[in-house]
């Protein structure tokens, strides 16, 4: 979620999602976690229902806090197995950086863990690949903690940006008649490969998949 | 549609997205605002329209909410311009990727159409010239048309191949090859399929290729999941060339960033799709060698880029390490501090593997089992102690442990190849080779050695070899024993009739049944009745059986016996069986039809076996049984003789109707065999109905009808009988 801020405040369309089977937040014991369903519970609500559970524990924990961060970015957790890639999104215009995904569809997937890398390409090999759109997958490993989370936000926001400037000098050699184009996705590993440098603590991972 | 020209090109482009927000809400839409844009996408239009353009037909035909029959009609529209646009040089990349992912959704959508329309050729030539731009610009366009064009193949392939038997139906919108029919004035089954063959070893030729492009691997890994899975004729041969693909064959040049992202990427995606495929179907015969590679893969990746990374070296394992567990790391397993390294020669005779690469003379550190240790803990150990030892060290260790193999080789050739043991994999699939060896050094080749060595010890040597053996032949079998274990065979076939008995309903099979595929009653039948008449037919040449059959009757007498069987079984119960009576009859009859083809005097058994059955079944026989007249109608052929039989029924007054209804069907229904029918019944006529007094007033009546309708000559001959007949018996009225 902290991606999706970043990347949302740098005016880049953004959907986001998990990939467990349910949303769970830490709870009293390690062994009693909150657990919520995906795409039904908003995130105000959980928040509300936290505050009354145990408002002390909750703040202390910093689960309140990530919740109000998370009710200001959108209305709730959604799954990513349960997506309906390319299905228009045209009501969730309060979700921040909407903009620019009313077609359903993304070109660079961010994932910020190996497991939920694997689950996304997983998922679209089931799938198939019917859009027969490509896309490129991507795993910024990022220790979830609030600290390693900002970093991992601004990490996975410079590989934004830099994607974007070669997809505009792209874009541009059309104008300027240049010949010697090729393109935005033969550029993706040294983009990565100079990423990475500048960003040595976060292993990557990065292929090309099919919506 | 068409922006008034006025409009400057931003203006042009929110108008525009106006209308896909439209389209978006409500896809009713699409066809409407698709036929407005299509006039603005010429060849002259701007390029941001142009992208705009073709981006907004690869969006919608992608879109699960437009239905796909309204995908198949809006795909016919759209034909020309994809053509116009594909076939312009100078056309812009973003356009051409999604023209030719537009291309790809609509191809088997085009296809399903005009296995409909088979009259729609104009439509199919533009498809072709669609396609075959496509497949001309796949290898020579920019990356990302490439992978696109890639895409476009592998639906095509999906298109013209067959799915799994049999084929799932999910929501229609699915295409395969056996949609296609076999008699299409446009499309012939047999061309697609070559053509989808073609397409797959185009697209597979990417793993072969000397320069990899790792995007083009990475998109055609990625497209190749659906096809393992959806068209299992196909999976094996994509899921050899994959497993004969080294991901990690770039990792020998010097690694720069980009390199190692690329190696690390399409090694990933390579485990991924394996391990998915994997997941998805545990039975598949690769499944070993995929497990296998996969293993062998995620070794392979740590040796390589943990040693490149350093800061993940454990120089901790060095500290705590048992001096045991260096020993069975082979020949690097030595401490920097020994500079010269003595690799005492094998002793004559067969060795393990094991034995082979142990250089250590110490006993008690050869009885360690490294394999107890976990395979991360090898890992780590065994990259620690490459990244410290000394590279003369490996050298002498690597060259004592070469002249053991040498001379190992030189006493035992071709007990133990060295080449095939790191690829101890399914020997069967070795008509391709990749050039593994090359693509890595010694160090790695010896690595994987260390790190399978575990598993060695357990291959066999020399020793254990055992000789060949063969079962001994059984003692033949005496005519009269072959005949007994026949004919148990036959009363265990009629046993387990027996209760399969009473089929259920009969589903229609139609036209392309297989007879006895079902494993029901009928189907033993079939198996049964066939074995009586054609098993002899069947065995030798035709003359051959004949003789045979004439000469001695031993090999005749298997089929004779199952002939005895089954009249019994008929027998049994002839009112349910008849139809069992009917088609062994028909067998009978077609059998002697053939052998009467290739013989000039055949033993017939037909004329023979209906008698009998016929004889079998008339003293049983109750006035009102339809059966009789069942029989006599169904049975391929009809003898004088048969008939005789029928007449003879007369004999019972109370039978009377039932022999004239039967052959009055006959004369109805049988015009071949009309004449000895009539004749049957005149005779039926002059022997009983005019001498005998027999009780049934109505046979009379309906026989001298049909005789008089059939027989010119006897309206007279019954007037003159009837004068007489009218003495004796006042009731008869002569038609």
């Amino acid at each position: 979620m902290e991606a999706h801020l970043r990347l949302a405040t740098a005016n880049y369309p953004v959907i986001s999602f998990g990939t467990g089977s349910n949303v769970r937040l830490p709870g009293p014991s390690i062994s009693q976690p909150n657990v919520y369903a995906f795409n039904r519970t908003s995130y105000d609500s959980m928040y509300k229902e936290l505050y009354v559970k145990d408002e002390h524990l909750y703040r202390a924990n910093g689960v309140l806090e990530l919740l109000d961060r998370n009710r200001g970015i959108k209305w709730g957790p959604e799954r990513w197995q349960d997506w309906s890639i390319g299905l228009p999104r045209l009501t969730q215009t309060n979700d921040k950086g909407s903009v620019g995904t009313e077609g359903g569809t993304v070109d660079v997937v961010f994932t910020c863990e190996e497991r939920c890398w694997d689950a996304v390409i997983e998922d679209l090999h089931q799938r198939g690949g019917k859009l027969n759109k490509p896309v490129h997958v991507i795993n910024v490993g990022i220790i979830d903690n609030a600290k390693e989370a900002l970093a991992g936000g601004s990490a996975i926001l410079d590989l934004a940006n830099c994607f974007q400037k070669a997809l505009e000098e792209e874009e541009e050699k059309f104008g300027s008649g240049s010949q010697a184009r090729d393109g935005f996705d033969d550029r993706v590993p040294e983009i990565i490969g100079e990423w990475e440098e500048r960003w040595p603590a976060l292993p990557v991972s990065w292929t090309l998949a099919w919506f | 549609m068409a922006a008034p020209v006025a409009l400057s090109i931003d203006e042009q482009i929110t108008q525009l997205d106006d209308a896909r927000r439209l389209v978006l809400s409500d896809p009713n839409y699409y066809p409407r605002i698709i036929q407005g844009i299509l006039p603005i996408i010429n060849r002259e239009a701007r390029v941001e329209l142009k992208r705009w353009a073709a981006d907004f037909l690869a969006e919608g035909f992608a879109s699960p909410q437009l239905p796909s029959q309204q995908k198949e009609a809006l795909g016919l529209i759209v034909l020309d311009t994809l053509k116009s646009l594909l076939e312009n040089p100078h056309e812009d990349i973003v356009v051409l990727e999604s023209v030719v992912q537009t291309a790809a959704t609509i191809y088997p959508l085009v296809l399903k159409w005009i296995i409909n329309n088979p009259y729609d050729g104009p439509t199919w030539e533009r498809m072709l010239a669609v396609k075959s731009r496509i497949l001309r610009i796949w290898d020579t366009a920019a990356t990302g048309v490439r992978i696109c064009c890639i895409k476009f193949a592998q639906q095509v392939v999906l298109a013209q191949t067959t799915g799994p038997d049999p084929e799932p139906r999910r929501d229609g919108s699915e295409m395969s090859l056996s949609l296609v029919p076999e008699n299409h004035p446009l499309i012939a089954p047999r061309n697609l399929e070559a053509e989808g063959s073609g397409l797959l070893d185009r697209i597979l030729g990417i793993f072969q290729e000397s320069t990899i492009n790792t995007v083009l691997v990475n998109a055609t890994l990625n497209s190749l999941s659906l096809l393992v899975r959806a068209r299992p004729r196909i999976a094996n041969k994509i899921l050899n060339v994959i497993l004969n693909f080294n991901p990690l064959k770039l990792a020998n040049s010097p690694m720069t960033p980009k390199l190692r992202v690329m190696v690390k990427s399409m090694e990933k995606t390579t485990r991924s799709l394996l391990i998915h495929i994997n997941k998805r179907d545990p039975q598949n015969p690769l499944s070993g060698r995929i497990q296998q590679y996969v293993e062998r893969m995620m070794r392979s990746r740590t040796e390589i880029f943990d040693e490149a990374n350093k800061k993940r070296g454990h120089p901790e394992y060095i500290d705590g390490m048992d001096p045991a567990k260096r020993q069975k790391l082979g020949g690097q397993a030595v401490t920097a501090a020994a500079n010269r390294l003595h690799v005492p020669p094998l002793a004559p005779g067969p060795h393990t593997v094991g034995e082979l690469f142990t250089i250590t003379t110490d006993d008690a550190l050869k009885k360690f089992d490294v394999a107890q240790l976990s395979e991360d803990l090898v890992v780590k150990i065994g990259i620690t102690i490459l990244q410290r030892l000394d590279s003369d060290i490996l050298n002498q260790a690597i060259d004592g442990i070469r002249y053991r193999y040498k001379s190992l080789e030189s006493t035992q050739p071709g007990e133990f190849s060295f080449a095939t043991l790191p690829l101890s994999v399914d020997d069967d699939e070795d008509e391709y080779e990749p050039d593994f060896f090359n693509a890595e050094d010694t160090e790695q080749i010896l690595n994987k050695l260390d790190t399978e060595q575990p598993e060695e010890p357990d291959i066999p040597a020399t020793d254990m070899t055992l000789g060949k053996f063969t079962l001994p032949l059984p003692p033949p079998l005496t005519p009269e024993q072959a005949i007994r274990i026949g004919q148990d065979t036959i009363t265990r076939v009629f046993g387990v009739m027996q209760t399969l008995d009473e089929p259920g309903k009969k589903t229609k099979a139609g036209m392309n049944r297989l007879a006895a595929s079902t494993y029901d009653r009928d189907a033993w039948i079939t198996i049964i009745t066939r074995l009586a008449t054609r098993a002899a037919a069947g065995l030798e040449e035709p003359p051959a059986i004949i003789k045979q059959e004439v000469d001695a009757g031993s090999s005749l007498s298997l089929a004779n016996n199952i002939r005895e069987s089954l009249y019994v079984y008929v027998l049994e119960d002839f009112r349910k069986r008849i139809d069992i009576a009917v088609a062994w009859l028909c067998e009978e009859w077609y059998n002697d039809r053939v052998q009467a083809k290739y013989e000039t005097d055949p033993v017939l058994h037909y004329d023979k076996w209906v008698l009998k059955v016929l004889n079998g079944i008339l003293p049983y026989l109750d006035a009102r049984d339809k059966v009789l007249t069942r029989f006599l109608s169904e049975i391929p052929a009809l003898s004088a003789e048969v008939l005789e039989r029928v007449k003879g029924l007369c004999r019972d007054p109370s039978m009377v109707n039932l022999a004239l209804t039967s052959l009055l069907y006959l004369v109805m229904m049988r015009p071949p065999v009309r004449e000895i029918a009539l004749d049957a019944v005149e005779d039926v006529w002059a022997t009983f109905l005019l001498t005998t007094s027999f009780t049934d007033e109505d046979a009379k009546p309906m026989a001298a009808k049909y005789l008089t309708k059939w027989r010119p000559g006897f309206a007279d001959r019954i007037k003159a009988a009837g004068d007489d007949e009218m003495k004796t018996n006042g009731s008869a009225a002569a038609a």
